[in-house]
């Protein structure tokens, strides 16, 4: 079959295709979880920590309380389960983060206590009277200072880093000897690379409402990009079976993966619980762009052995994810991202230690390309500074150590379906580069000798 | 506490509304009104999500007590869509044709500013210049499309309206006769 | 709600009856674009507001010779009126840079005087401009150097408001061959951002001998002011080599500034671009007044 026959028979593939709700988003008529009315809704507002770590010893309403519209506070000793199962629900364990805090907070912005009034400002006025008793204690900002001996322990677990398997404290993947290799090299290219925690900030603020209905179910109106996962993790937090719940979503004012942390739900539903009445719980902008989580920030450490046509003989990383006060999704992603951190290319000899550390943060999260963005990031300028280095262009850096099917991938998996070489021409040729034509002749699938 | 009774135009129909003291437009018309398109992305004027239109001009609906506009004419997105036959402004179908969204969440604010940048453009004669479809959504935040094809649109929509071929892509600018 | 009252005065005098009644008590906005944020946020519960948009208090009386004709700014006018007006370039400049479109059609100059520094670049305008600010209560009228109004902390009784801003006569001796103005806002994007800083300047040239100048700052400390230590540089000087004319004016800025760190920028950053931006203004606006030799 051509590609010419192929594509008449493809409906949408190749066709311009109009969105599905974009009538709805030009008339307006598109219907966001804001965007709906029920009467007797209960506003929530989170007291939050206002230290980066320290003892909570007590909170007192007393003055809040006399709020007019002042409905109720929640706090941990109100949820049955107290402890977000995000780690739990991809199969990675253990969870360690609190809905609401018991006894310490971990990060500035940490959420304590849920005020739940009838009006926004009656809320926002109870919220602002709540007297916090904290005991601040040192705090911890850095990744490689988290893990030096003396720094304040941010985890019960009594270290400052994600533990694998309940043994090892990082992910470590090693191919050849890199030792070996670097004394056979040419040159040596060393670097070091800091990115910075990226708010998502989409235009639409996090937030859910939660409504009970007088079967005993709750609907939960939610902005989260995982509805399911949402809905597991509000059942077992709140010991409420699944089929109580009805989550209705899947329309979001923009996610680009700080949507993912289930975290309002919960605590919404709790309080339609206790009150009965429907509950409204939304990031304020300020909300949003200071305690929702961040894209993590990452330290990455590239040491590679370069001959002097150009191989990489041997790629050393090591890498510190800066999860923040919490896990959220960071020791899955370290996972992921330990199995990519040396690249699409084709190296012998490779050694990556990777870490999840904690620190005194906001808890950092998802955003596109999870895991791998920031090793790309890091990567790609190695690659360059390799190419300045040994004195060839940038593009034959890459053509030359491109993987192709077949190699061994560091983590011991073979490379299949491998496209690097074939995206780089097109690139080149859409970008007006005419390659010297041993790369433009390059494939990425092995040669294969008939005998 | 002195409640408050405004009356107003709203998409062309008269509208009477009791409010709480200082209580916003964006609040009159989500929460007291039930129109929604008119969203809520900050509440510090910063995003331009709640941007409608007093007298045809654009203001950012959050800061703006009711009061204020008491016998003004407010255009909201919802007073573009013509009812009944259910028919669209040339401006909502150009943005739907050219994919000037994905999230929609500041579409409507875009819309409207649109709609004062493009009637403007319009009495002087000229379709708007990239730079001033640059400087009148400026205040209009989207974090999904990357602007472009907002540009497009808004030049297309020009085009759409004088009567013009719109030529695609880059073609912004020009005068409309 | 805690708002008990919000009050929409139709007239300057109805305004100032009701400060003087309810003095610091009753809280004010114009634009909104300061207050609304703070109780949308719930950062600020006031029990009475008082709203000038419709007191009228937005008439621009601006003379027909320009920038040599003395300028009466009602208090509440917009930016958009300020980009709208031509007799004063620099205001148009500096209105352009606050906020965007709808923004700019609710901010007004008045308030833009009552922002936190780093923010207020309109001040930084009007500074240039030798503006005076009149402040008045239902029974007193006072009109103050703006500089001095800024520095001195803006002190205002219980009762007063601003009502107008004034661009004084500027009285040009006969030598005066040429007055130029500029303003530069820097910020950490192109249109709608934060101040990082903003420098404006107003200079009156005797052929190519600078014989008077305003030099004006924006987040080169607590507040927006004057620079009399650029000015020293440039007062009398010959412009035959502006560009270390410039360069040392800006440094003098530089030096004598103690700006502000938050989320925006550095002290640390705001002192080298004070130094940057005021640079490439003062050249700029030389280079294109003085013929070339």
């Amino acid at each position: 079959m051509t590609a010419e026959n192929k594509q008449a028979e493809l409906n949408v593939v190749g066709h311009s295709v109009p969105r599905r709700d974009g009538l709805g988003h030009v008339k307006g008529a598109t219907v966001y979880y804001e965007d709906r009315q029920f009467n007797d809704m209960l506003y929530l507002k989170m007291v939050r920590s206002p230290v980066a770590h320290g003892r909570l010893k007590g909170i007192d309403f007393s003055e809040a309380e006399k709020v007019r519209g002042f409905v109720t506070a929640l706090t941990h000793k109100d949820v049955p389960n107290n402890i977000y199962t995000i780690l739990r629900l991809i199969g990675v364990g253990p969870d360690d983060e609190p809905v609401l805090a018991e006894d310490r907070v971990r990060w500035k912005g940490e959420a304590i206590a849920a005020i739940l009034a009838e009006t926004v400002e009656a809320a926002q006025r109870a919220a602002s009277l709540v007297k916090l008793d904290i005991e601040e204690v040192e705090a911890v900002f850095d990744v490689e200072e988290a893990l030096k001996p003396g720094a304040p322990i941010i985890a019960d677990t009594g270290v400052n880093y994600f533990i694998y398997e309940n043994e090892m404290d990082h992910r470590q993947v090693r191919l050849g000897d890199v030792e070996k290799a670097f004394q056979e090299a040419d040159y040596i290219v060393e670097s070091r690379f800091q990115s910075s925690p990226i708010e998502h900030a989409p235009t639409e603020t996090t937030g859910c409402i939660v409504v009970p209905e007088a079967d005993g179910r709750y609907t939960v109106y939610t902005n989260t990009q995982a509805l399911f996962f949402s809905l597991d993790n509000a059942g077992i937090t709140l010991d409420l079976p699944f089929e109580k719940m009805h989550f209705v979503g899947g329309t979001s004012g923009g996610g680009f993966g700080g949507k993912v942390d289930v975290i309002v739900e919960p605590i919404a539903i709790l309080a339609a619980m206790k009150t009965g009445r429907p509950v409204k719980f939304k990031y304020s902008r300020p909300e949003e762009m200071t305690i929702s989580s961040p894209r993590g920030a990452w330290r990455l450490y590239y040491k590679d052995g370069v001959m002097k046509d150009g191989r990489i003989i041997a790629r050393k990383v090591t890498t510190y994810a800066d999860s923040g006060a919490y896990n959220r999704h960071t020791p899955y992603a370290v996972t992921k991202h330990a199995a990519n951190a040396a690249g699409p290319y084709n190296i012998p000899n490779v050694a990556i230690d990777a870490y999840c550390v904690y620190t005194n943060k906001a808890p950092s999260s998802a955003m596109r390309g999870f895991a791998v963005t920031m090793s790309t990031w890091a990567i790609e300028q190695q690659m360059d500074k390799i190419a300045e280095v040994v004195g060839l262009d940038p593009w034959a850096i890459r053509f030359i150590n491109a993987y192709k099917d077949g190699d061994m991938k560091p983590h011991h998996k073979v490379v299949e379906d491998a496209t690097l070489i074939e995206v780089m021409q097109a690139a080149a040729e859409m970008a007006g580069v005419d390659l010297p034509q041993e790369y433009k002749e390059m494939s990425s699938m092995q040669e294969v000798s008939h005998g | 506490m002195a409640a408050e009774i405004v009356s107003f135009m709203l998409n062309g129909r008269e509208t009477v509304v009791v409010t709480n003291p200082l209580e916003t437009l964006q609040s009159v018309l989500r929460d007291r009104l039930g129109y929604m398109a008119t969203k809520s992305g900050c509440s510090q004027g910063g995003c331009g999500s709640c941007t409608v239109l007093v007298n045809g001009e654009p203001m950012v609906s959050c800061l703006l007590p009711a009061k204020d506009i008491e016998g003004q004419e407010v255009t909201t997105l919802e007073g573009l869509t013509k009812s009944g036959a259910g028919e669209i402004h040339p401006i909502q179908q150009a943005f739907y044709d050219n994919f000037a969204m994905q999230c929609g969440y500041c579409t409507p604010g875009m819309i409207m500013v649109s709609k004062a940048l493009i009637d403007r453009a319009q009495r002087a004669g000229t379709h708007p210049t990239h730079d001033e479809i640059a400087e009148a959504i400026s205040g209009n935040v989207c974090r999904c499309t990357g602007y472009q094809s907002i540009f497009e649109a808004i030049s297309d929509a020009s085009h759409r309206i004088s009567g013009h071929e719109w030529s695609g892509g880059r073609d912004i600018g020009g005068k409309t006769k | 709600m805690t708002v008990r009252t919000y009050y929409t005065p139709e007239s300057m005098q109805e305004a100032l009856e009701l400060k003087a009644r309810h003095g610091f008590d009753l809280h004010v906005i114009a634009g909104g674009t300061l207050l609304m944020p703070q109780i949308n946020d719930g950062l600020f519960f006031p029990e009475l507001v008082m709203g000038l948009r419709n007191a009228g208090m937005d008439k621009l009386t601006l003379n027909d010779a320009g920038l040599s004709g003395r300028g009466i700014l009602g208090a509440t006018s917009t930016m958009s009126q300020m980009r709208a007006q031509t007799t004063y370039p620099i205001l148009q400049e500096a209105a352009k840079g606050i906020g965007g479109w709808a923004v700019q059609n609710m901010a007004t100059i008045g308030g833009n005087l009552f922002n936190q520094p780093p923010y207020g670049d309109f001040a930084v305008a009007l500074l240039a401009l030798g503006a005076q600010v009149k402040i008045q209560s239902a029974s007193s009228e006072r009109v103050v150097d703006l500089n001095e109004f800024l520095t001195g902390g803006r002190q205002m009784a219980a009762n007063e408001l601003v009502t107008e801003i004034h661009i004084p006569e500027q009285v040009a001796a006969g030598f005066i061959t040429q007055t130029i103005t500029g303003f530069k806002k820097f910020g950490p994007r192109a249109a709608s951002a934060a101040t990082i800083v903003s420098v404006a300047a107003q200079i009156d040239l005797a052929e190519d001998v600078i014989e008077n100048s305003r030099i004006a700052l924006g987040g080169a400390d607590t507040t927006a002011r004057r620079s009399p230590a650029a000015e020293a540089v440039l007062n009398n000087a010959s412009t035959q080599d502006l560009e270390s004319l410039a360069a040392a004016a800006a440094r003098a800025a530089a030096d004598s500034s103690e700006p502000i760190s938050n989320a925006t920028a550095s002290a640390w950053y705001r002192r080298q671009m004070i130094e940057v931006q005021l640079k490439h203004l003062l050249g700029e606006m030389l280079e294109s007044a003085v013929p070339a030799a």
